[in-house]
């Protein structure tokens, strides 16, 4: 019975934030705080010669500096990447292997005095010149070994044929660029010690990594390790694994006695917690005259830091979307000196991304309509995986999106939409995004007076999780949205994945009702079992309950509610549930359709329209799912036209590490943006019918917005972001 | 954080008497540069001098000029009538500046005082010879694509982010300052130094030297200007390159004109050269693409950042096109 999941229910937790009685991890009452703060390398490659402390130690409210000559080691020394997010434990030698590397934390009385201490640390070092920036060091790439984290090699049928026989051929290079995170809570730890017993505040997308890494690496059994996280202020995969200022701030508040709070600044959240790697790929197409594909290779190289070989422009979409009969996938890597690469949403991006713009490239070669091209190549049928059931609705997604946005009134030759100095385009693109979902349990307990709790051990991390669960609580139970309260963000809760991979709705919404459903049995258990109970005798199967009330089917008058029964049970009942969806994973699909204005002037890009179709299976919430899609969408927009993070090279160092430099898409560049979802259930997902959607926009409306650059003005910018100088370039 | 003394002056004369009796002292008025120049620790005062009780703060319109105090906020300025219609290019330059925010709290005198974005002045962790005299410019073989092409010298090529002092380059304006040895009035464009040798004094003020207000001719031509703006975002963003212009037609044929560039200089760039190839001239496209071929003699463009020379002719054009009514 689905009587709330499906409906747009605010956000239970909305009020609570906009009050600002939520409390983040930083935020939270702790008595007699003292406060951390970090000294990080200021070269990328090197030996620290010599820390002198003295002049920290002596100022006032100091606690305690502390440095590799002085921390004691930690019990693992090569932790396994995941739940680490990187195998290089800081302040345990001399060695720097990237800028902001940790070297030093400063623990006073207050943060003030922390900051101004850690500005007195005195760090010497022997430095190397850094290997930095990947278009420059594109002659050292190499193939990592097999099972190197999101590096795929894949051969199907004969490219070099299939690109042979093509009557059209497409041959391109793109390059996106080195992102960033910047969630606007930045990452912080308070560790509070009592005894043995550690608990953490975290700002973390997964408690359990963080429970699992920090017990490890204390040398703690894990059930001393509490980790808390009521609230997330976004992570976007920043926060998905466990970064060393984690650990370090347990270590340092051990040592001290005291409870102690450590916030990343927004400079160190550049180096702290990972980014998403540049890329440089290229892509050969081929196709026959009719626009159908015989061909398609895709090779993708990444940077990654020298400490761990990972690629994490990982592609999913050239696989998995079209029916070509002949593909080749390769991935490379370039090592540079930079700290570790990880997930950022969405970690297939730039592959689709570049996917979709050299399809479009396609379409003007074979002079064909851009969503022609994708129709004619369109397989229901995953050929990357042909026998997983799937349900693909992206045909949907091309026709609902060209619909809404009025693609049939496009003017197809470039540059022949004109308003005065600004050239209109029209673009389109398709998305793609595989999502990730896992293994959840969860507690839902119902009390006598009709009040349902649920619990589960995961992270809201701002998309929604805290309302899903009420949602399918109050339809497992069978009572109103207004009486659960859901609770989440504690390891003492049952366990549940990294909020991550776009599956936390689906995996954290199964297992709830799984745990719902339970628990509602054995209330229907207990009401058909007494014979004060108009349902007595009732087989449980013949009972429905609806909005708190427990009635026959046959018979609606014949009923009454959870409180009576309850009432008269006199005690709460609780049952817990699990779900498994690891063998579920799968992609979700989508189609972006993008109007842009550039100025025929200086070459600035704007967005102008942008139309998102989905589909990602049901969709639980349509608010918070929409939220989720512009989330992606604007996404899109930042890595397309304004995001980049440059890097020194002769030092090492990040220039744009503040949101001054580094230009996240304010209010001015987001257009209205439409989103349409097919909704229609993907039964092989789950019972929900639901699969990811927290990413797939951000891999779709990037091409869509560059693909509208190049109808405008005929130019085309094989670059992310597009900035005025590269648009420019093109008129030269 | 470091102990800071803070004092609130009371007169112009006790602000300049404090502020100039020790030597690392700064004045404050909305603090939207100075806080943040602090905490990134690129300034490190021991004294801070709260100026918002004693400089003027008014808009104060005499026959033929303007008179606007620098303790005006950039919102207040930005959004008077007389200024949006007597002097539009000075509305424009302010509203095309930071957020509304910042605009609110942001002063005029602390706006045109505000330091270089440029990254390696803002990273202590980094040499900068305007920062520490001697100590390098990664910025000259690093990552220039924002940095200068006019002006700057082999020891720093910084630019000065102000969009409001561009506008007030094109009108010709007067800074007026009280210092130790009194009152002075600078042309705005005399206000900020070209690096030289000496990238470490910014501007020509003394220690302690106040900026009491700002003096702009309201003349026939300050009523018809424009200022364009070209950045990476729509909004909340420093200049690649702008380009602000005054302009006096009769019919079609330029009587004056003045051209002053932002983004591309460590101050306001006036391009007098382009001036002069327009002035007496009919404003035709040949006569406007001169403009913008003159306008980029002598640039020294960087690794990264040549694209600006095309990109001021274009912007340059496109705003003459603009005030011209159409070409
Ligand atoms: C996020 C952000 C974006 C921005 N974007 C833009 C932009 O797009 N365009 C733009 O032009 N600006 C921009 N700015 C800069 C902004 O305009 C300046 O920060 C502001 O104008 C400074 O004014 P204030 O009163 O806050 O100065 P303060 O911070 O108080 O002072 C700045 C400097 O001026 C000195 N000073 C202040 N008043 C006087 C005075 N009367 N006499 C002598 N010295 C004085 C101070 O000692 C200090 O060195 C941006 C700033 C921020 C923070």
């Amino acid at each position: 019975m689905s009587r709330y999941v499906g409906k747009p229910l605010h956000r239970v937790d909305g009020w609570a934030k906009v009050t600002g009685q939520a409390r983040y991890a930083a935020d939270q009452p702790i008595p007699d705080l003292a406060y951390g703060v970090l000294v990080t390398s200021t070269i990328a490659r090197g030996r620290i010669r010599r820390i002198d402390s003295a002049a920290a130690l002596a100022t006032p409210g100091v606690l305690g500096v502390y440095t590799h000559e002085n921390l004691p080691r930690f019990a693992e020394q090569s932790p396994s990447w995941v739940p680490y997010a990187q195998t290089l434990v800081p302040m345990q030698g001399t060695e720097i292997r990237h800028g902001g590397q940790q070297v030093a934390i400063v623990v006073a009385e207050s943060f003030e005095q922390a900051t101004r201490a850690a500005g007195l640390v005195r760090v010497d070092y022997d430095a190397e010149q850094p290997t930095i920036g990947l278009v420059e060091n594109l002659s050292r790439a190499y193939t990592p070994p097999d099972g190197t984290p999101g590096a795929l090699q894949l051969r199907r049928g004969d490219p070099a044929a299939g690109l042979a026989g093509a009557a059209v051929r497409v041959e391109v290079e793109y390059r996106t660029s080195i992102n960033h995170h910047n969630p606007i809570e930045p990452s912080a730890t308070l560790a509070v010690w009592k005894g043995d017993d550690l608990t953490l505040y975290e700002s973390t997308q997964s408690i359990t990594f963080t429970q699992d890494a920090v017990a490890r690496m204390l040398g703690l059994p894990q059930e001393r390790v509490r980790v808390v996280t009521p609230y997330l202020g976004g992570g976007f995969g920043c926060k998905g694994f466990v970064w060393p200022h984690t650990y370090l701030t347990a270590a340092v508040a051990r040592l001290v006695g005291r409870p102690v709070k450590l916030v990343l600044t927004r400079a160190q959240q550049y180096t702290s917690c990972g980014h998403r790697p540049a890329s440089v790929q290229r892509l050969r197409v081929g196709a026959a005259r009719d626009g159908r594909l015989t061909a398609i290779t895709h090779a993708v190289t990444s940077h990654t830091s020298r400490s761990d070989i990972i690629q994490f422009n990982p592609i999913a979409a050239t696989q998995s979307v079209y029916a070509v009969p002949h593909l080749e996938i390769a991935s490379q890597v370039v090592e540079v000196d930079l700290g570790t690469t990880i997930a950022t949403r969405p970690p297939s991006g730039p592959s689709n991304e570049a996917l979709e713009m050299a399809l479009d490239e396609l379409s003007w070669a074979l002079e064909m309509d851009p969503v022609a091209l994708r129709l004619r190549n369109y397989t229901d049928v995953d050929p990357s995986a042909p026998d997983r059931p799937q349900s693909r609705f992206l045909r949907e997604c091309y026709t609902l999106g060209a619909e809404r946005f009025g693609w049939p009134r496009r003017r197809p030759a470039p540059g022949s939409m004109r308003r005065g100095e600004l050239l209109v385009g029209w673009g389109m693109a398709g998305a793609q995004h595989n999502w990730h979902p896992g293994v959840a349990q969860a507690t839902v307990r119902i009390s006598t007076d009709g009040r349902a709790r649920v619990t589960c051990g995961t992270q809201d991390i701002g998309t929604g999780t805290y309302t899903i669960m009420v949602q399918v609580a109050a339809d497992g139970l069978g009572v109103r949205p207004e009486d659960v309260r859901a609770v989440l963000g504690d390891t003492r809760f049952p366990p549940a994945p990294s909020s991550s991979g776009s599956a936390t709705a689906t995996t954290v919404g199964m297992a709830v009702r799984a745990a719902a459903r339970a628990t509602r049995e054995k209330v229907v258990g207990l009401a058909v079992a007494d014979p004060r109970s108009p349902l007595y005798g009732a087989a449980p199967d013949e009972v429905a309950t609806v909005d708190g009330r427990l009635f026959l089917r046959a018979d609606p008058g014949r009923g009454e509610s959870y409180r009576q029964v309850l009432g008269r049970h006199g005690a709460s009942v609780e049952a817990s549930g699990g779900a498994d969806l690891s063998a579920n994973a799968g992609p979700s699909y989508g189609a972006a359709f993008a109007e842009v204005q550039v100025s025929g002037v200086t070459g600035e890009v704007r967005v102008t329209r942008l139309v998102c179709a989905v589909d990602a299976g049901r969709v639980l919430n349509p608010a918070t799912a929409r939220s989720q899609a512009l989330g992606g969408a604007v996404w899109a927009i930042g890595a397309a036209l304004t995001e980049h993070t440059l890097v020194d090279r002769r030092y090492g160092r990040i220039v744009t590490a503040n949101l001054a430099g580094y230009l996240v898409p304010v209010e001015a560049d987001v257009p209205d943006i439409d989103v349409i979802f097919v909704d229609k259930p993907a039964p092989e997902a789950n019972e929900l019918g639901a699969r990811g959607l927290g990413e797939v926009t951000a891999t779709g409306a990037g091409a869509a917005i560059a693909n509208a650059v190049y109808h405008a003005t005929g130019q085309r910018v094989r670059e992310f972001p597009i900035t005025p100088d590269k648009v420019l370039a093109g008129w030269r | 954080m470091n102990e800071i003394r803070y004092v609130r002056a009371s007169t112009p004369a006790q602000a300049v008497a404090l502020a100039s009796a020790e030597p690392d002292t700064a004045f404050v008025a909305g603090g939207t540069e100075l806080t943040n120049l602090m905490r990134d620790g690129v300034q490190v005062p021991g004294l801070v001098v709260d100026v918002n009780r004693v400089a003027e703060r008014g808009i104060e319109w005499q026959p033929g000029r303007v008179r606007i105090g620098a303790l005006a906020r950039m919102a207040e300025v930005a959004r008077d009538t007389g200024v949006r219609h007597r002097l539009p290019v000075v509305s424009t330059a302010l509203l095309a500046s930071a957020s509304g925010q910042v605009r609110n709290m942001a002063s005029i005198g602390g706006n045109l005082l505000q330091r270089t974005r440029c990254w390696y002045y803002r990273d202590t962790a980094l040499p900068c010879n305007a920062r520490v005299p001697g100590s390098g410019c990664p910025a000259l073989a690093g990552e220039n694509r924002w940095h200068a092409i006019f002006g700057g010298s082999e020891s720093c090529i910084r630019v000065h982010p102000s969009d409001l002092a561009v506008a007030l380059t094109a009108l010709d304006a007067t800074v007026l300052t009280q210092g130790p040895g009194g009152a002075r009035r600078l042309p705005i464009e005399t206000l900020h130094r070209l690096p030289g040798d000496a990238p470490h004094r910014e501007t020509v003020l003394e220690h302690g030297e106040l900026v009491v207000a700002v003096e702009v001719p309201a003349t026939a031509m300050a009523a018809r200007s424009r200022y364009r703006k070209v950045r990476d975002r729509a909004s909340f963003e420093f200049a690649l390159v702008s380009v602000a212009v005054a302009l006096e037609l009769r019919g079609r044929t330029v009587r004056d004109v003045r051209i002053a560039l932002g983004g591309v200089a460590p101050r306001p760039w006036r391009a007098r050269e382009a001036e002069d190839v327009l002035r007496g001239e009919r404003l035709t496209d040949a006569a406007v693409a001169a403009a913008g071929a003159v306008a980029v003699r002598g640039a020294v463009p960087r690794e990264h950042n040549a694209f600006k020379l095309d990109l001021v002719s274009r912007t340059l054009a496109g705003v003459l096109g603009e005030l011209g009514g159409g070409r």
